[in-house]
C-alpha cells in the first residue's frame, strides 16, 4: 500500500507553465488543493480494480448497447 | 384561450405562425428587460412555432458568441444539425439564447452579456449553462429551446426555471455544428413547458422517438438518502412526486454521486482545457475569473488518470444498469438537492459558501453524464418562497420515450408544470 504525495502549488506552476498558461497570483496554491482531492476521490473508487487489462475506453460503446 | 403564447407547443402547432409569432413578440418585449434570455433576435424568424436556441448552435453567416467575449463577433460558416432537423421540421428560431461562457457554469452568471434572471424571482439563479433557454421557456417568450447538457446544463436551468428539460443519451443526438466543451460527455436536449412538448422536439432532433405508454413503471429510489441529504421541501415533493408515478418503488442503495462526480470532473476538466489551450495561452484575460479558473484545473489532470478513468466507464454504467436500476425502469432524485439560491450567493461576492453552494447544485446532475444516460427533469412543486422544486428521473442508455412518457404521466396527474411565472 503507498500513499499518495500532495500536490504542491510550485508543482502546479511548473505544470501549467510547460504547457505555456499563465496563473494568476495564490492561484496555484488553491488548485493544488483541488487537485489533490479531485483526483483522490477518483482514485478511492473501488470499480477501478474491476476493468481488465484489455479494456479499452471504446468499450464504452458496447456497454451503452448491451444495457438499454 | 386569450394569449396563443400560453398554449402547448403541442397545441400551438394548429394555431397560425403569425398569431404565434405576434403573442411571443410581445411576451418579449415585456419580460426581456427583466430576464435578460436573448441575446440578439433573428430578423427573419421562418414560419412555423417560435423556438430559440442557446447561442452556442451554429448557423452558417450568423454570429455565435458561445456566451464569451472571445467569440462575440465570430461567425459561423456551418449550421448545426439540429438546427437543420428543427428548420426541416417547420420551426421557427427567433433568436440567440444567453448562457453561461462557453457553457462552463451551472448558475447562469455571465459577465460578458450580464446574468440571465430567473423568472420567477430575477435575485435567483436560473441555473446553467443553459440559462436563456430556460428562462424563455418558462416566461413563454418561445415555445420550447435546445440547450446542451455536460454536467447538468439542460437539467439545472429546467429545475429551477420550473420546466421539463431532458439530457439525452451520449451519442442520441448529433453534435456537429455544436459549441464542443467536453466530447466525451456533451449531449443535446430539448427544454420545453412539458414532457409531451419534449417529445416532439426530440422526435425533430434526433429522429422517430414516440412517446412509449408503459402499463406499470417500475421506479427506484432511495428515499432514505434523499430524506438525509436533500433539504426538507425538495425531499418531500420528490418522494410525493415519486409515489405519484409508482405507489410502491423499489427501496436501492444509491450511486455513489460524489465519486462519480468525481470522474466526471476529470474528463470534464481536462476535455475543456484541452478544447481552450490555445486561447488560454493567447488571451486569458478575455474570459471570466470563474471560467478562467475552471479551465486552469485542467492542466494538471494526469493523462494515464483521464484515460483511467474512461476505461472504467463501461463498468460503471453496468453496475449502475445491474445493481440500481435492477429490475426497474427508472431511478428517480431531485434534480437539484437544495432550493434555488441566488444569483449573488453563488456569484464572484457569493463570499465563503460560494464553492459549497457550487458543489450542492451540480452533485446530482454530474455522474448521470460521466455513466451517458439519459435523465428527464420535471417540476414537482414549490418551495415555501415561491421557487420551482423538480424530480429528476434517470433511465438505460436510449431510453428517451420511456422517460418522457413517465414526465407524461407525472403531468397528467399534476399540474406544476402549466403554473406561469407573473
Amino acid at each position: 500500500m503507498t500513499t499518495s504525495k500532495q500536490w504542491s502549488a510550485e508543482a502546479v506552476e511548473v505544470v501549467l507553465a510547460a504547457q505555456g498558461i499563465a496563473l494568476a497570483p495564490g492561484r496555484a496554491e488553491r488548485l493544488a488543493r483541488g487537485y489533490q482531492a479531485l483526483l483522490e476521490a477518483s482514485a478511492a473508487d473501488p470499480l477501478l480494480a474491476r476493468p481488465e487489462f484489455d479494456a479499452v475506453p471504446a468499450g464504452f460503446l458496447l456497454a451503452m448497447q448491451k444495457c438499454r | 384561450m386569450s394569449d396563443p403564447a400560453l398554449l402547448s407547443l403541442a397545441e400551438a402547432r394548429s394555431v397560425p405562425p403569425r398569431e404565434l409569432l405576434q403573442a411571443c413578440r410581445a411576451r418579449i418585449e415585456q419580460w426581456q428587460p427583466r430576464i435578460n434570455a436573448f441575446l440578439a433576435f433573428h430578423e427573419e424568424a421562418g414560419p412555423g412555432v417560435p423556438l430559440a436556441h442557446k447561442d452556442m448552435f451554429y448557423r452558417a453567416g450568423r454570429v455565435s458568441s458561445c456566451g464569451s467575449k472571445i467569440r462575440r463577433d465570430w461567425v459561423a460558416n456551418e449550421t448545426a444539425a439540429v438546427l437543420e432537423r428543427l428548420d426541416a421540421a417547420g420551426f421557427a428560431d427567433l433568436g440567440r439564447l444567453n448562457m453561461s461562457e462557453f457553457a462552463y457554469g451551472p448558475t447562469g452568471h455571465n459577465e460578458h452579456f450580464g446574468d440571465c434572471r430567473n423568472p420567477w424571482n430575477p435575485d435567483c439563479i436560473t441555473g446553467g449553462s443553459s440559462s436563456g433557454s430556460g428562462a424563455a421557456v418558462a416566461a413563454r417568450l418561445v415555445f420550447g429551446a435546445l440547450g446542451s447538457d455536460t454536467g447538468g446544463s439542460v437539467r439545472l436551468p429546467a429545475a429551477a426555471c420550473g420546466i421539463t428539460g431532458l439530457k439525452t443519451t451520449w451519442g442520441r443526438v448529433p453534435l456537429r455544428g455544436a459549441m464542443p466543451l467536453s466530447p466525451s460527455l456533451d449531449t443535446i436536449g430539448p427544454l420545453a413547458r412539458s414532457a409531451e412538448d419534449c417529445a416532439i422536439l426530440l422526435q425533430a432532433i434526433a429522429g422517430d422517438d414516440r412517446l412509449q405508454e408503459k402499463k406499470e413503471l417500475r421506479i427506484a429510489i432511495s428515499s432514505a438518502w434523499i430524506e438525509r441529504n436533500a433539504e426538507p421541501e425538495v425531499a418531500a415533493a420528490v418522494l410525493a412526486a415519486a409515489k405519484t408515478l409508482d405507489r410502491n418503488p423499489a427501496e436501492v442503495e444509491p450511486p455513489d454521486f460524489d465519486t462519480l462526480s468525481a470522474h466526471c470532473l476529470v474528463v470534464m476538466q481536462a476535455e475543456a482545457s484541452a478544447q481552450h489551450a490555445q486561447w488560454m495561452r493567447e488571451r486569458p484575460g478575455d474570459y471570466s475569473s470563474a471560467v478562467r479558473a475552471r479551465l486552469e484545473a485542467g492542466y494538471a489532470i494526469p493523462a494515464a488518470s483521464y484515460l483511467e478513468v474512461l476505461r472504467l466507464r463501461r463498468a460503471a454504467l453496468e453496475r449502475f444498469c445491474a445493481q440500481v436500476l435492477g429490475a426497474a425502469d427508472v431511478y428517480a432524485l431531485p434534480g437539484i438537492g437544495v432550493r434555488v439560491p441566488t444569483r449573488e450567493e453563488t456569484g464572484p461576492k457569493g463570499g465563503e459558501r460560494m464553492p459549497r453552494m457550487l458543489a450542492d447544485l451540480t452533485r446530482l446532475t454530474r455522474w448521470v453524464n460521466y455513466l451517458g444516460v439519459p435523465a428527464l427533469v420535471v417540476p414537482c412543486g414549490f418551495d415555501s418562497r415561491g421557487l420551482p422544486l423538480s424530480l429528476q428521473l434517470v433511465g438505460r442508455p436510449f431510453s428517451e420515450a420511456l422517460l418522457l412518457a413517465a414526465g407524461r404521466a407525472l403531468q397528467r396527474a399534476t399540474d406544476w408544470h402549466r403554473r406561469v411565472p407573473a
